[in-house]
């Protein structure tokens, strides 16, 4: 038997991942879109019908009322985690006691799967805080649902992005930090001119990241509101789920997950191109 | 060196060797014991005691027969997904609602009308499930076997304590809504944040005021839902004041509970509803009265449809031990195991001893005075019950009425293409 090279091994090492990546991922991929050109129920036979699927995305108010729904999520999610990750992880950076305790404690949301935390914030926004005197339930409104469902998803991925930011931060090297402090860059200024230009990197891992989670907001939705109330916290990953499995629509919403896949890879690219610009390094 | 690559090796076969695997193990061995194997799925998991002792029952009795049923949680995608992988049961338990139309449409299932059993069930529920065809078809597909009714139910107990009557109209109705409400008490309890809760008193109305072939008259062309249902709709409307406190708050568990611990004196679903409330209070006395949505007593109609159904797909390879089972799942006992676990209405023409808190309904129906869902006919994806939350929502009759009309036709436009294919094809036959 000849010998192999040291780099014919690494790819003989590959290929069962290759395999499992493409039978798993790849060809769902490529069957889901040859489903979205199709009438498809879920079962049983169907016909092709071009792009008629496509055409209809375009004109379904449901679909557009989702789209806008869970970018505005998205947003607000985003921005909310990562004002409060980034302020814990300079609090839990510091010198204060009991450091490596609270990182475990305020890493426990991550832990708890997201039915479940959403089943218990469920209960507290329909039970707990309207006994509480704080008005009515939040989710029984179309103003206030959506924000709940903001409250629960960032308290559970803050846990991961102060994570992140915490790693980042022990990157900065201390003798920056007594280098500007002579210079008189304390506090706000040295946090601002030191600190946040040299975690740019985590600061882009973490909105991408955030970004790409709340977009495929599910958990959390099919906890707390289903959908509801009148369909104003439809998630575009709660309608393909509800209406591609459920409802009959396997191929229409075949057609939803292909126009839903390129948009996030058209957004997390360009997030990744803006922030890689304004990266600093020492 | 060596050694690397065979390893490497190994583990590459093994993981190709588990995906491939995967993949082949939905054909399982038939006859390994010399037994027919018939499975089956059904969709109440509520019902899995029932179905359990029946599975028992009918394995000691029968030698050359192997049931197994299955009553998994989500049943219709399990379903679906079972279908796709084309490992499909050979009998399934499922509900007369547009779900059996698509399975008919797909041509998923088998004719079974040489089995003899079809004709100990009331004529009524075959009926029933002949309107769910798309387009109607040649034969039987289904043997109806339990229905459920409904209507409101009601605290027996509330009601004898304070000589509260039940209402026939309209009316009447509304007059005692108002005499629980001045009394301190809480006439009606939704659980309108499951929007499937809506339906359950929208159907109700809708058999009274609507047409019962509505849906076919509207893929026909023939009338529009802002016609037909505006009375359902400001109906509606006038439940809604009755309510507590802001119903899209609570969810279908949290209404049962209330209803059960006696915080409301009515609660507007079906009898499905009875062994959940039960389970949280055990000796609740309850009873249920028809919707009386009309003020003509006579057109009040008793909302049944075909809750349980078997059919056997056509994939079945084991006709004959598949009617075995249906024979045996329609024997009185049998039946009667059924009814004493779940709350029901046999289809079956035979006598049992039916539970007590359907006792306002029976003169319904003995009478055969009922209609089916008319949410059977709405395609699921139109999410008719989120929109009817919407509406009681936002309080607009036409903007609602509008929207369904438009969302009608877009999506069912493949089956208004086939009805008016069929009706071009038998406008000379006279076949309606």
């Amino acid at each position: 038997m000849k010998k192999l090279s040291r780099n014919q091994t690494f790819m003989l090492i590959t290929i069962p991942v290759l395999v499992l990546f493409f039978v798993f991922n790849t060809l769902p991929l490529i069957k889901g879109f040859m489903y979205s050109f199709t009438n498809f129920k879920g079962f049983g036979s169907y016909d092709m019908v071009g792009i008629r699927n496509y055409t209809d995305l375009f004109t379904d108010a449901r679909v557009g009322k989702s789209y806008l729904f869970t970018f505005k999520f998205a947003v607000l999610a985003t921005i909310v985690t990562n004002v409060i990750g980034l302020l814990l992880a300079l609090g839990l950076n510091g010198k204060i006691r009991a450091k490596s305790a609270l990182r475990g404690i305020y890493f426990v949301p991550r832990i708890l799967g997201g039915l479940v935390v959403g089943y218990i914030f469920g209960y507290i926004f329909t039970y707990i805080l309207p006994a509480l005197g704080l008005g009515s339930s939040m989710l029984s409104s179309t103003k206030t649902a959506w924000i709940a469902i903001v409250i629960v998803a960032a308290w559970q991925a803050i846990a991961q992005t102060t994570l992140i930011y915490i790693s980042g931060l022990q990157t900065v090297p201390a003798d920056v930090y007594e280098a500007g402090a002579i210079d008189g860059a304390t506090g706000w200024i040295q946090f601002k001119e030191l600190t946040f230009p040299l975690i740019i990197p985590f600061f882009s891992i973490n909105l991408v990241l955030s970004m790409k989670d709340f977009l495929m907001v599910f958990d959390q939705i099919m906890a707390l509101t289903k959908g509801g109330p009148a369909q104003s916290t439809e998630s575009i990953s709660y309608l393909i789920y509800q209406n591609g499995i459920t409802g009959g629509q396997f191929g229409f919403q075949s057609a939803n997950a292909v126009i839903f896949f390129i948009v996030i890879v058209a957004i997390s690219v360009f997030q990744l191109n803006f922030t890689s610009k304004k990266e600093e390094q020492l | 060196m060596r050694k690397k690559v065979i390893a490497t090796t190994l583990v590459a076969t093994t993981l190709v060797g588990t995906v491939l695997g995967l993949t082949g193990c939905g054909s399982d061995s038939r006859t390994a014991d010399g037994k027919i194997h018939i499975s089956m799925l059904q969709y109440k998991p509520e019902a899995v005691k029932a179905f359990e002792k029946m599975q028992e029952e009918f394995n000691a009795t029968h030698d050359d027969i192997y049931l197994t049923i299955e009553s998994p949680n989500d049943a219709m995608t399990v379903l679906r997904t079972r279908f796709i992988k084309e490992d499909v049961p050979d009998i399934i338990g499922i509900g007369g609602d547009v779900n059996y139309s698509n399975f008919l449409d797909a041509e998923m299932l088998m004719d079974i009308s040489d089995f003899e059993g079809l004709s100990t069930i009331k004529q009524a529920y075959l009926d029933i499930d002949k309107n769910l065809e798309f387009v109607p078809l040649e034969g039987t597909y289904a043997v109806p076997y339990v229905a459920n009714a409904a209507g409101v139910l009601y605290n027996r107990e509330m009601f004898q304590e304070n000589g509260w009557e039940i209402p026939t109209t309209w009316d009447e109705f509304m007059e005692l809504c108002e005499t629980i409400k001045a009394s301190g008490q809480q006439p009606l309890y939704f659980g309108f944040k499951d929007v499937w809760t809506c339906l359950a008193p929208w159907n109700a109305l809708a058999v009274d005021l609507a047409p019962a072939d509505v849906c076919r008259q509207v893929n026909k062309g023939e009338t529009l839902f802002a016609n037909e249902y505006d009375d359902v709709a400001e109906k509606m409307l006038e439940l809604l004041q009755y309510a507590q406190n802001d119903p899209f708050a609570y969810n279908y568990n949290d209404a049962c509970t209330a209803f059960a611990n006696g915080e409301s004196a009515m609660y507007c679903i079906g009898s499905y509803a009875v062994p959940q409330i039960q389970s949280v209070n055990p000796d609740m006395d309850i009873d249920s009265f028809v919707m009386p949505g009309s003020n003509n007593a006579d057109e009040n109609i008793l909302n049944s449809g075909v809750d349980l159904q078997f059919c056997v797909t056509a994939d079945c390879e084991e006709k004959e031990a598949a009617y075995e089972v249906l024979s045996f799942l329609l024997e009185d006992s049998t039946i009667q195991t059924y009814l004493d676990d779940q709350n029901a209405v046999p289809c079956k023409d035979s006598t049992f001893k039916l539970p007590s808190s359907l006792d306002g309904m029976l003169g319904h129906i003995n009478a055969g005075k009922m209609a089916d869902y008319q949410d059977h006919y709405y395609p699921a994806e139109m999410s008719v019950d989120a929109q009817i939350q919407t509406f009681l929502l936002n309080q607009d009759v036409d903007a609602f009425l509008n929207k369904f009309d438009t969302d009608w036709v877009r999506y069912n436009r493949d089956i208004i293409r086939k009805v008016q294919e069929y009706e071009a094809q038998n406008a000379e036959g006279g076949n309606e």
